[in-house]
């Protein structure tokens, strides 16, 4: 934490702390089970934010019921069914499609369990617990206009429409690019996937490489997150196209590194702390618990790692 | 016929085949003690295990499990319980995976409920139809051709949904996923219903005896006039239908069609060959089939309450296939 940005960002958590009624100190969550049921941990920001739900319960003298689905819906599905039966002091949901969640979603408001979400902004919890997707999908999206030079065609993977962060990042790039009339997005849009999303965003966009193989067809690479761009950026190196340049969010190890390599084509990435949005989803939960006010949404301060900044901003997200 | 059904063939000797029938009804009652202390522990450790709010959430979700298990066990019954030779249909997950894109689609195309039921019901058992061509028509091992046409469901599949979630909306589908009957979930009616229907056509029917004799002595069954070949096209066809049927509940549960139904495959098999324990002979049967589905139902559900990893009930179900086929060819009437 020697850089301005960190020292930004410590600020920013100091006031957030202070600004707070009670000091985490305070909180305690002793004699509550709380329930955890994450889509899947198989992606880095996906583990550390359910590794700190845990951790943060069980620190604050809880119990944890962590169910992870394997990144299967009907998984998900009846392990929220089992959370119900349980009938823990609250549940705390993490990612998933909003459409399969939605009802089961209301069911647990049904059984009068309070409900806390990380990344999913949903009407049925009492707080949704986040990077700002607002300004992370308008900031990243500005960037990358701004290295495009206000012109050019961007390469959009949009697979994951139904998942609320990725809706929100992608609607704000879309109207950021309503003022930027140049910067066209080719049709049709890729589609990035789970699992696999590496590989085949790597073949996908050597595919279009072939399809699109003249210098200035092809500017930019974006995806609501970044694994999908760890394989974007290998299939441009592969092919010698580092005049396009990826962008993606989260902070994925592997990305940051790329984004940080002054020799790679990975231009930008949002990188989120996960982690912290994990404690204080639990921190919020205990507040609620002791009959605190909580808002509907906390905000954890997320970070724009650019090849210009990255030298600065890079260090605390590079692989450990 | 009847011969055809006896537990033991006439030329073993008798002691053996006493031996062996010996060892069956040891293997049955041993399942049925294990699978009694499993449940026993579980309602002593397990918080909320044994309460009736649980217990009716396991049966609704194994409702899905359940139809498509009938779907193999009937495959198993007219192909044979050979492991590898016998009938099998590991498409049968992938299958119900492009049964929902289809009913998904059709819904949101604003085809009418019944049409769009027919179209998933119809792709199902085209799928199952031409599973049957490639096992009666062109000989292959169904073993083989279930896995490639698993592989090309899969494809149309990702092909039609092009790997997204499809979500969906219908007045069948909130009567199917929220409706409730006598304080039983409409899911938990359907595994009911299907159980009792599939159970009548299996066990007292000349279709179940027929299938019994065509899987267990196809020569016999040939030599008595049967049409060995038709009867097995007919389970694959019944396999594909049930693939359909899932594929209703699970659009209705996930309100979507979601990628990821193919993984069910392994939680079928385990269901259709545990339930073989159930049995004397070791083929499959409509009780014992209902009793494994249940029986992994509760197991998933049990694990989630103990808090251990959901990846263990992937681990367990390979183990009890495992150790299921090894004891059944153990223990297996000789029949060749």
């Amino acid at each position: 934490m020697t850089t301005k940005t960190a020292k930004g960002l410590t600020t920013a958590l100091l006031l957030l702390a202070t600004l707070s009624p009670a000091l985490a100190e305070e909180l305690t969550l002793e004699g509550k089970t709380i329930g955890i049921t994450a889509i899947g941990t198989d992606h880095d920001w996906d583990l550390k934010a359910y590794q700190a739900q845990i951790a943060e319960i069980e620190r604050l003298g809880g119990t944890a019921i962590a169910l992870d689905a394997g990144r299967n819906d009907q998984t998900q599905v009846s392990q929220i069914q089992t959370l119900i039966a349980q009938k823990p002091d609250a549940i705390i949901e993490q990612l998933g499609n909003l459409d399969v969640l939605n009802p089961w979603l209301q069911k647990i408001n049904d059984a009068g369990i309070p409900l806390f979400t990380v990344d999913t902004a949903t009407p049925h919890a009492i707080n949704n617990t986040t990077s700002n997707n607002y300004s992370i999908g308008a900031e990243l999206a500005l960037q990358m206009v701004a290295d495009l030079g206000g012109k050019g065609n961007v390469l959009v993977f949009n697979g994951f429409y139904s998942v609320p962060v990725c809706k929100i990042r992608y609607d704000q790039m879309k109207y950021v690019l309503e003022a930027f009339p140049d910067v066209k997005i080719i049709e049709p849009e890729l589609r990035d996937v789970i699992p696999n999303t590496i590989q085949s965003a790597y073949s996908n966009v050597t595919d279009m490489l072939t399809k699109y193989p003249n210098e200035g067809d092809i500017g930019a690479i974006w995806a609501c997150w970044d694994v999908p761009m760890i394989g974007a950026t290998q299939a441009l190196q592969a092919a010698g196209r580092t005049d396009i340049r990826t962008y993606g969010v989260d902070g994925s190890p592997e990305f940051v590194e790329m984004v940080a390599d002054p020799e790679s084509p990975a231009g930008a990435v949002a990188a989120q702390q996960p982690s912290e949005i994990g404690k204080l989803a639990v921190q919020n939960v205990a507040r609620h618990l002791a009959g605190q006010e909580v808002k509907p949404f906390t905000f954890a301060p997320a970070v724009l790692i650019t090849k210009e900044n990255a030298a600065e901003t890079a260090a605390d997200f590079l692989p450990k | 016929m009847t011969m055809a059904l006896s537990p033991s063939s006439p030329e073993s000797p008798a002691g053996a085949s006493r031996g062996k029938a010996l060892a069956a009804a040891a293997i049955r009652l041993g399942a049925l003690a294990t699978f009694a202390a499993i449940m026993a522990y579980f309602a002593l450790t397990a918080r909320g295990f044994a309460t009736p709010f649980n217990i009716v959430n396991v049966i609704e979700q194994s409702a899905i499990l359940g139809i498509l298990a009938f779907g193999m066990s009937v495959v198993i019954i007219g192909g044979g319980s050979e492991v590898q030779t016998g009938g099998i249909d590991l498409s049968l997950a992938a299958n119900a995976g492009l049964c929902a894109a289809v009913f998904a689609t059709a819904t949101n195309a604003g085809l009418p409920a019944p049409m769009a039921i027919a179209a998933t019901l119809g792709t199902g058992m085209l799928v199952g139809a031409v599973n049957g061509f490639a096992v009666v028509g062109l000989g292959i091992l169904p073993l083989l051709a279930t896995l490639a046409s698993m592989n090309i469901v899969a494809g149309i599949e990702l092909t039609l949904t092009e790997n997204t979630v499809l979500s969906t909306s219908s007045p069948l589908l909130s009567v199917l996923s929220s409706g409730r009957f006598l304080g039983i979930s409409a899911l938990a009616w359907v595994l009911i219903a299907a159980s009792v229907i599939v159970g009548l056509v299996i066990h007292r029917t000349p279709v179940g005896l027929r299938l019994y004799a065509v899987g267990g002595h196809p020569e016999a069954a040939r030599a008595a006039g049967l049409n060995v070949g038709l009867h097995v096209w007919g389970t694959y066809v019944f396999a594909g239908l049930c693939a359909g049927l899932a594929a209703i509940l699970i659009v209705s549960r996930l309100s979507a069609s979601t990628p990821g139904t193919g993984e069910l495959l392994l939680s079928i098999l385990a269901a259709a060959l545990l339930g073989t324990v159930f049995s004397r002979r070791f083929v499959p049967t409509v009780g014992g089939t209902v009793l494994s589905v249940i029986f992994i139902g509760f197991l998933a559900n049990g694990f989630q309450l103990l808090h251990l990893s959901s990846y263990w009930v992937s681990g367990v179900q390979g183990a009890l296939i495992l150790l299921v086929v090894a004891v059944t060819s153990y223990a297996r009437p000789q029949e060749h």
